[in-house]
């Protein structure tokens, strides 16, 4: 758990961020975004006190973070920037049993743990843990890059644009890698981005800041439905927001069970976004899908109108 | 379907049409009664006919006719035939003096023409494009070469005795053995003396932003005075503190010597090295400084493991510069009585003895070039990014 | 290094002519004391009080800069132009073939020292002007091709391939875009080159040039320091005139072209 009290950094004159409040609860992926320059990097790094913070509190685990040795402070603390930021002079393997040596665990430990992690971000060991940094996609090198930051185990992660350097194809495949790794691990993570449609698609709450302050902040579909001011409205899309919520609900979340009327014949399957639906409606020229398990069988149906309705009621 | 032909090889071509021109119409050889006396050139068809001249033109066209459809296999094929001409070259000097010399003269001596000159350095230049060509390692270069080295050092005691060069080096065998280790102990001991140096500035210039604009200022200005200016400015000062201060005088130090001639030398030294030691440090990238502090390194940690090995390749370069640099300059040095091999250069030029020069010159060119080729291996293998085991399959 | 911010100098001609403060203040310290070392021989008997003669001798100082000057100057303009043209003609497609040789070669060649490359000249030459000319014209030519090079590759290719797009010529656009890209790192080369030089002509002194290197062999021959310090003054001075002269050009270029 993570909690920051009416914190404030300036640098010289220039506030950067000011007393800013957040609560970020176990477990959870709260992604902070805004334009360049509003301040949500330095809140990030403010955290692991590469940057220290000018008056409040940060806590981490109920203590002041100042209260901390830096250097152990973050070595609990995973930390992922958008550069990798991978020694160029060491090997895979070698980099991402970095903060496990740094703690001095044994050797057959660290091995083991490497090979862990590479298992599970999908780097082969045999082709992969003697290459050098340079050797490596910008797809590769992130994932390395994950995996050291979760070397150690730590409970909290912080990731500052981990994506942003990628191609949009590897950006999201990555993306849903990180989904399902926290499904499994459930780890605290604080993710910096200024792609809307990534923190929409990764976040539990997002946190829209202006100007080194936070503007509003909730669950995706909170924000989308009610932005606070036209600042947040913009920002999640203006007019594209209706469609950008269609895109994080699954259609199973609003289908209807099999009416009596014929089934129709274009469909769609249970998995789908309700924005991919609604796509398909508009090539088929349809009003209504039928829903379709792995199996092709149809497991429901949608209705554009029915869609429409329940949106007006939520 | 037929293969495109390859186009020819314009650069082997045209070196080694030079090269038969050369042959032809260059002398291979001078022959003089004595030291004193200028020698009598010899060209090829003087020696062996014309028939035999034109015989001699068939290697080299050769390589022009292997190098007009050019595959790998013919590019080896030219390396080889370029390897043994090299190699041959001492044995045709050999046979020149074994025809042309008088044995009942022993003064006679017998100088490289600029046929035998030219032939070298273009063989050297096909070399360098073959290397290229076949994508060949550094070190199997080193390797060609090593019979080569081994022919003219045979020929030098067995056939070309009377080689002019060989003729200097008998007569001072002793003398030559103490100007190398004389030459090497100066490039040595300003080397070391402005990698330490060097070092220590260079990591104070990162602390205070003034001595790095002012070290810089004075290091610029020391490395444009020409050495000569150098080595002169400091004679006067050093002259009078050996005249006037008694530890410095009994320590050796004198206005002509080694101490003005390494005093140099250390300035000189020290750009090269603190330049390539500061831009080193500071150049290594700030994401990745970032990222070893956000893992939980401490200062010392960062320093060691991260930046100090990451700048490592490019002090290197830095150690590479500055001894090719000072293995030059302390030729200069041997003007100011600190002697060394530039001792027999300028002997040499004062005495019009054309040979003794070379017997300075040459040693100090293959020193530079050794230093460059070993210490550009080493940088090249401390790099992570260049060594040959992580190989060159980076993707985009 | 240099941090000086870019574009600050005003238009105005007193400001052109405060920016080449440096280099005349040593030309001019240069050309006083040419003219006026006679002036300073009472301070040249102090150091040399036993010798009857303590101003050299045997040829005027001014002279002797003209003559060092002479022979820097011819060989660094023979060395720009050649230079220059060669490592233009290895980057069109007519000569690339020609290329890897001439970069390697011109890279390789800087590992030789210049008074390697100034004594290997003599025997190959013979002694006199021409010869050393010839013998700074060769080492003078590797950094000027090395950095004509280096400024040529290092040009973005989208420039380049922006400049084919709109129909520009290979002449226009080798003199309107490549050179003036270029140019900075060029007289980076030409600076280099003509340093070296001004070094390596006084060691001419050696193999009979009269230059400025002249007093200084001469002082060290006789053992007359004042010989010595008045050589390696003026040398000194020449060559930090030049070289704050082209730091100038150099500057001068990036803050009007480019910046």
């Amino acid at each position: 758990m993570i909690e920051l009290i009416e914190v404030t950094k300036r640098f010289g004159s220039e506030t950067a961020v000011d007393r800013l409040s957040l609560r970020v609860e176990k477990g959870e992926l709260c992604a902070l975004v805004g334009t360049s320059g509003c301040g949500k990097s330095t809140t990030l790094r403010m955290i692991n006190r590469l940057i220290e913070h000018s008056e409040g509190e940060i806590h981490l685990e109920g203590r002041q973070v100042r209260e901390f040795d830096e250097q152990t402070l973050r070595r609990r603390i995973g930390y992922v920037i958008q550069s990798t930021g991978l020694f160029p002079h060491w090997t895979v393997a070698r980099n991402i049993g970095l903060v496990p040596r740094l703690l001095k665990w044994p050797a057959p430990r660290i091995r083991e743990r490497v090979e862990e992690l590479m298992a599970l971000l999908g780097l082969p060991l045999e082709s992969f843990a003697d290459k050098y940094p340079h050797q490596l996609s910008g797809g590769q090198a992130q994932r390395v890059g994950v995996a050291r930051a979760l070397a150690a185990d730590p409970d909290i992660l912080l990731m500052d644009e981990p994506f942003g350097a990628l191609d949009p194809i590897t950006r999201e495949s990555l993306q849903a890698e990180l989904r399902d790794l926290q499904s499994r691990l459930h780890k605290t993570i604080v993710f910096v981005t200024h792609d809307m449609d990534e923190a929409l698609a990764l976040a539990d709450r997002l946190v829209v800041m202006r100007a080194g302050r936070i503007v509003q902040q909730g669950t995706p579909l909170a924000l989308l439905r009610e932005p606070a001011d036209d600042f947040v409205a913009s920002l999640l899309g203006g007019d594209d927001r209706g469609l950008k919520e269609a895109a994080i609900i699954r259609v199973a979340e609003r289908m209807q069970p099999l009416s009596p009327r014929l089934l129709p014949r274009a469909r769609v399957h249970r998995d789908a976004t309700l924005r991919q639906a609604l796509a398909v409606m508009f090539r088929e020229h349809a009003d209504r899908l039928a829903v379709v398990d792995d199996e092709d069988m149809a497991v429901g149906e949608l209705s554009l109108r029915r869609l429409v309705e329940s949106r007006r009621e939520a | 379907m037929r293969r495109e032909a390859p186009p020819p090889n314009r650069v082997v071509t045209a070196l080694m049409l030079a090269a038969a021109m050369a042959w032809l119409a260059l002398p291979s050889v001078s022959v003089a009664p004595n030291r004193i006396v200028p020698g009598t050139p010899f060209h090829a068809h003087e020696i062996v006919g014309w028939a035999g001249a034109l015989v001699g033109c068939l290697p080299w066209l050769a390589m022009v006719a292997l190098a007009w459809r050019p595959t790998p296999t013919r590019y080896r094929i030219v390396l080889g035939f370029a390897v043994l001409l090299l190699a041959a070259l001492p044995a045709w000097l050999a046979g020149v003096a074994a025809l042309r010399m008088d044995p009942s003269m022993p003064q006679a001596r017998l100088g490289i023409g600029a046929a035998v000159w030219l032939l070298l350095f273009l063989l050297g230049l096909v070399l360098i494009e073959l290397r290229g060509r076949l994508a060949l390692p550094r070190i199997a270069v080193w390797l060609l070469l090593a019979p080569v080295v081994l022919a003219w050092w045979l020929a030098s005691s067995h056939g070309l005795e009377a080689l002019a060069l060989v003729q200097e080096y008998r007569g001072r065998s002793d003398q030559f053995a103490a100007a190398v280790i004389q030459h090497l102990r100066l490039v040595g001991g300003a080397v070391g003396a402005s990698l330490v140096l060097g070092a220590g500035l260079a990591l104070s210039m990162r602390r205070h932003a003034g001595l790095e604009r002012l070290g810089f200022a004075v290091l610029n200005f020391l490395q444009t005075i020409p050495s000569l200016a150098l080595f002169g400015l400091l004679l006067a000062p050093l002259a009078w503190l050996a005249a006037n201060v008694g530890w410095l005088n009994a320590l050796g130090v004198r206005g002509v010597g080694w101490a003005p001639a390494f005093l140099a030398l250390l300035g000189y030294s020290l750009l090269p090295m603190v330049r390539n030691t500061f831009v080193a440090l500071e150049g290594v990238s700030p994401q990745v400084l970032e990222s070893a502090r956000g893992m939980g390194m401490s200062r010392a940690q960062v320093f060691l493991q991260v930046r100090l090995p990451l700048a490592l390749p490019v002090v290197i370069e830095g150690v590479r510069i500055t001894t090719v640099q000072a293995i030059g300059l302390t030729a200069v040095a041997a003007l100011i009585g600190a002697g060394g091999l530039g001792t027999f250069i300028f002997q040499g030029l004062g005495q019009a003895a054309m040979d003794l020069v070379l017997l300075g010159a040459l040693p100090i060119l293959a020193m530079a070039l050794v230093a460059d080729g070993l210490l550009g291996a080493l940088a090249r293998r401390l790099d992570p990014r260049q060594s040959p085991s992580a190989g060159q399959e980076a993707t985009s | 290094m240099r941090r000086e911010p870019i574009g600050a100098g005003g238009a105005g001609g007193a400001s052109r002519l405060a920016a080449w403060r440096a280099p005349l203040a040593w030309l001019a310290c240069l050309l006083l004391l040419a003219a006026g070392m006679a002036w300073l021989e009472p301070l040249f008997r102090w150091f040399q009080p036993d010798t009857r003669q303590v101003i050299y001798p045997h040829a005027d100082f001014l002279t002797l800069l003209g003559r060092h000057l002479l022979v820097v100057g011819v060989a660094a303009l023979l060395a720009v132009v050649i230079g220059v043209g060669a490592a233009v003609l290895v980057t069109r497609p007519a000569g690339r073939d020609f290329l890897p040789l001439v970069a390697q070669a011109a890279s390789m060649g800087q590992t030789f020292p210049p008074v390697a490359v100034l004594a290997l000249a003599v025997p190959v030459l013979g002694f006199g002007t021409w010869p050393i000319i010839v013998a700074l014209l060769l080492y003078g030519l590797l950094p000027i091709v090395r950095n004509t090079l280096a400024g040529l590759q290092g040009i973005d290719p989208s420039v380049l391939e922006a400049a084919r797009g709109m129909g520009m010529g290979g002449v226009q656009q080798l003199l309107q875009v490549e050179l003036p890209l270029a140019v900075p790192v060029i007289l980076a080369g030409i600076r280099t080159s003509v340093t070296i030089n001004i070094a390596t002509a006084a060691l001419g002194a050696t193999v009979g040039a009269s230059n400025l290197g002249a007093p200084i062999i001469s002082g060290i021959v006789n053992g007359n320091t004042a010989y010595v310090l008045q050589g390696a003054l003026l040398i000194g001075l020449l060559a930090l005139a030049v070289d704050s002269a082209f730091e100038r050009l150099q500057r001068r270029w990036i803050s009007s072209g480019i910046g």
